[in-house]
């Protein structure tokens, strides 16, 4: 089977830095592929050449079959990518629901026509995240958890077919982290497909079909999350020596 | 209320249609420059209100809006009615052409390039045989202050009625999440780039038929005061002062501040100028939110409305 | 060739006067961020003080350079701390709108103040000249050159290399972090943006001797220094010097080879294709 993405051989360089380099991977429909790494392996910077954001240096993004890598940003939304920023940014002047339904306005295919047919897909996916209590509340008013189902709900509202989440459950605490791996599931039962960038553990291991490691940029290890966890490499790179 | 609220402004709007025939000639040119104001007004409040991209060039579609309406009737002896849609069009076609370059600027790199654009228009137009060099043109004489008056009213309220089709629109919508964030907007699927041609397109597009009303009306236009700077931070403060991204907000912040205005002008000569500079000055510092904004909150807050918006900004 | 010659010195002249003008709004706009739309309104308060030192006290307009930066900077200083200090941390259109309302007021106050006529500043070498190099340079014109190059060193030397210089630097990186460091911001910001506004009103002094001052020359110039300061390109402090001297060159030869009514369009539309191509000026970096 095709898959949905594919990375081939992608490079990112900013100036001197090589933030991506020569990494190539695929991802299947439906699956959740957890994106792990220490800080600056260049795993934002990889969700940002998938979503957008920054195009490559070289190399190849194929979505569906189709060469996205020189697409603007907009248009890959259209085509049914959807991401959350892991420094959360909220439409600040206007309320959650509203801010929900720009999602629902632009997402896949183009989105809703009316302002009427948005707001209630966003209500719906407010609900979705747990954040229906909170529609008409500003967005800039909310606290760190409530910002990321924020977040969370914008992304879906634009009814991705891969929807790719940067660190969603930075700064939670275990019974949230518990809350957001629930979510997750629930939008994977959708057929969404997703790639998770995560540090916490727990949740890649009881979420990820397969892992993705990067370190400076390359991948260092692929598979499932048990082969993946327990490569010396990614040990050494990353998660450390585990004290008895 | 709701009914109180529909009887009070179908009033309002039948006094503004039957004013020619209620008030003095004075009062009939101060409406309709107010009108114009208010359009102007308007129009920024498309590209910098709702948008969000303060552009200083809205002045340039004015003039080419004049100039192209005073050109259609003075060389080629065309028609009122073709004149200023020519201008229209014209303008339009300038705000595309120069609209992509500059709209890529973010801030106040994009209000400069709009402030360099109005800059350079009089210095280009100004050389212009066809628009009558520095001197300007001419343009025929048409009695009946009634006439400008009620054009510019239907303008006035033209405009009010594509912004508030924007305040409820999916395009709105775009435009509201470019001002909030582009780059997430982008993300989320909004073409930012096209949208906020459409906006600057739009604007310019009112900017100019209030130019060719306003160039047919006092029968003149000339390079300084057709690209006149002065009258584009108007038009800003109007807007701002009475609540940018809202639907009345530039209406009543031109009314009101061009009601002042006048009033002050009565008893001081020149005092309009200080006037404005005044209000800048305290409505920036004191009220940054516009008229909207205060009206909703201070009841609330009383005084402190002011001191929060200074321990907001200062240093 | 000669002519061509002429045009050059004629320009790079005007180019030396030109990068002291935008070199106060260069300063306040990459250190500070405050975009200060009344900048041409300090230079002409600058021309009109050297104009009455001149005729009232009979300074010579080079000797009251002095004292007009220290007037202008007084008024420069008590603007910024007692009114812009209040929307400093504001969006940055704020800072336009109220310094263009500061603008308005200054320019109305002047009007009133010292009537609408022109005046000049007309000390007894005015109409003097001497050659170098097979061009005509007119004594003043020379001078205002060299003032302005000494101006211009002389604040490169001040913010990097004084106390004051560094917490002004210090503010323009990190505020918070030059709070902690025991500078008071609020002053510091007075100190920079006095002088800027010394700095116009030195540029206004020079301007005075070379043209003619009335209330109104304010806004032309203030978008002059803007234009200059993008070109140039506000990262480096050369970038006021590069943006000056290219305008001043490229003025001088559209008057001569296009027309002088056209100078104007000249500049603006190479400000517009700068802003466009090239946004961190000749002198930025492109990344």
């Amino acid at each position: 089977m095709q898959p949905i993405l594919t990375v081939n051989h992608l490079t990112k360089r900013f100036g001197g830095l090589v933030a991506v380099d020569d990494v190539s991977f695929d991802l299947f429909e439906g699956e959740i592929l957890g994106l792990i790494g220490p800080n600056g392996a260049g795993k934002t910077t990889m969700v940002s050449l998938i979503s957008g954001t920054i195009s490559p240096s070289t190399g190849k993004v194929l979505f569906q079959g189709a060469p996205i890598a020189h697409l603007p940003a907009f248009r890959r939304s259209r085509l049914g990518i959807g991401r959350t920023f892991q420094l959360m940014k909220p439409f600040p002047g206007l309320n959650v629901l509203d801010n929900v339904a720009v999602g629902a306005l632009f997402g896949t295919g183009g989105g809703k026509r009316h302002l009427e047919e948005a707001r209630e897909d966003a209500a719906h996916w407010l609900g979705f995240v747990g954040l229906g209590h909170r529609e008409r509340q500003r967005a800039d008013e909310l606290g760190g958890p409530d910002r990321k189902r924020l977040e969370l709900a914008k992304a879906l509202a634009m009814n991705p077919r891969l929807l790719l989440l940067d660190e969603v459950m930075a700064g939670l605490h275990h019974g949230e982290i518990d809350e957001v791996v629930c979510v997750i599931r629930k939008v994977q039962n959708r057929g969404i497909t997703v790639l998770l960038i995560e540090h916490v553990m727990k949740a890649i291991q009881s979420l990820s079909d397969r892992v993705l490691v990067l370190h400076h940029g390359t991948k260092i290890a692929e598979g499932t999350a048990d082969a993946v966890l327990s490569d010396p490499q990614v040990v050494d790179a990353y998660l450390g020596t585990r004290r008895v | 209320m709701r009914r109180v609220g529909s009887i009070v402004f179908v009033a309002v709007v039948l006094a503004l249609l039957l004013l020619p025939w209620l008030a003095t000639p004075a009062l009939i040119q101060f409406g309709t420059t107010t009108l114009l104001l208010a359009t102007l007004a308007q129009s920024w409040n498309i590209i910098g209100g709702y948008a969000g991209y303060a552009s200083f060039g809205n002045s340039v579609f004015y003039g080419i809006g004049g100039y192209g309406t005073a050109i259609a009737m003075v060389q080629f002896g065309l028609p009122f009615g073709i004149g200023i849609l020519l201008g229209a069009v014209l303008a339009m076609f300038f705000a595309l052409l120069l609209g992509l370059p500059v709209l890529r600027l973010r801030g106040h790199y994009f209000a400069i390039a709009t402030l360099a654009l109005a800059e350079a228009m009089t210095g280009i137009v100004s050389n212009l045989d066809i628009a009558g060099r520095n001197i300007g043109l001419v343009l025929p004489l048409r009695k009946g202050d009634a006439f400008f008056y009620e054009l510019s009213l239907g303008l006035l309220a033209l405009a009010t009625l594509t912004v508030f089709w924007i305040s409820r629109s999916r395009f709105g919508f775009g435009l509201i999440a470019i001002r909030e964030d582009e780059d997430a907007a982008g993300v989320m699927g909004v073409n930012t780039t096209l949208y906020k041609a459409l906006a600057f397109l739009l604007a310019g597009f009112f900017s100019a038929l209030a130019g060719g009303i306003h160039a047919y009306w006092i029968t003149f236009i000339d390079p300084v005061s057709a690209f006149d700077i002065t009258l584009n931070v108007m038009m800003i403060i109007m807007a701002i002062f009475g609540g940018a991204g809202t639907i009345f907000g530039p209406l009543v912040g031109a009314v009101l501040l061009s009601s002042i205005s006048e009033v002050l002008a009565t008893e001081i000569t020149g005092m309009a100028s200080l006037f404005f500079g005044l209000v800048i000055v305290v409505a920036v510092v004191f009220m940054p939110r516009g008229l909207a904004d205060l009206l909703r909150r201070l009841p609330g807050l009383g005084w402190r409305y002011f001191r929060e918006n200074l321990w907001l900004h200062r240093l | 060739m000669s002519l061509f010659l002429q045009i050059i010195v004629n320009g790079i002249l005007l180019g030396g006067l030109y990068s002291l003008m935008a070199l106060g709004l260069a300063l306040v706009w990459g250190v500070l961020n405050i975009v200060n739309l009344s900048h041409g309104a300090f230079i002409m308060l600058g021309a009109y003080a050297s104009y009455y030192f001149f005729t009232l006290l009979h300074l010579d307009p080079f000797a009251a350079l002095p004292l007009c930066m220290l007037t202008v900077f007084a008024l420069g200083f008590l603007l910024q701390r007692y009114v812009l200090n209040l929307i400093v941390r504001g969006p940055m259109f704020n800072t336009l709108l109220i310094t263009f309302g500061i603008d308005v007021v200054l320019t109305y106050l002047a009007q009133i103040v010292f009537s609408a006529d022109f005046r000049v500043v007309n000390p007894s070498y005015a109409g003097a000249n001497f050659t170098m190099f097979g061009a005509t340079l007119p004594l003043v014109r020379a001078l205002a050159f060299a003032m302005a190059i000494a101006l211009t060193l002389a604040v490169w030397l001040i913010l990097g290399h004084t106390r004051i210089g560094r917490a002004v630097r210090a503010c323009a990186q990190n505020l918070v972090a030059a709070r902690l460091y025991g500078v008071e911001p609020r002053t510091v910001y007075a100190l920079t943006f006095g002088m800027g506004a010394a700095l116009a009103g030195a540029a206004g002094d020079l301007y005075g001797v070379v043209s003619q001052i009335n209330p109104y020359i304010g806004d032309p110039l203030t978008a002059k220094s803007f234009a200059i300061s993008i070109i140039g390109g506000l990262e480096n402090p050369l970038g006021v010097v590069v943006g000056g001297l290219f305008l001043g060159i490229l003025e001088s030869l559209t008057s001569l080879y296009v027309g002088s009514t056209y100078t104007d369009v000249a500049s603006f539309g190479v400000l517009v294709l700068v802003l466009i191509t090239r946004p961190k000026g000749l002198l930025g970096r492109t990344t």
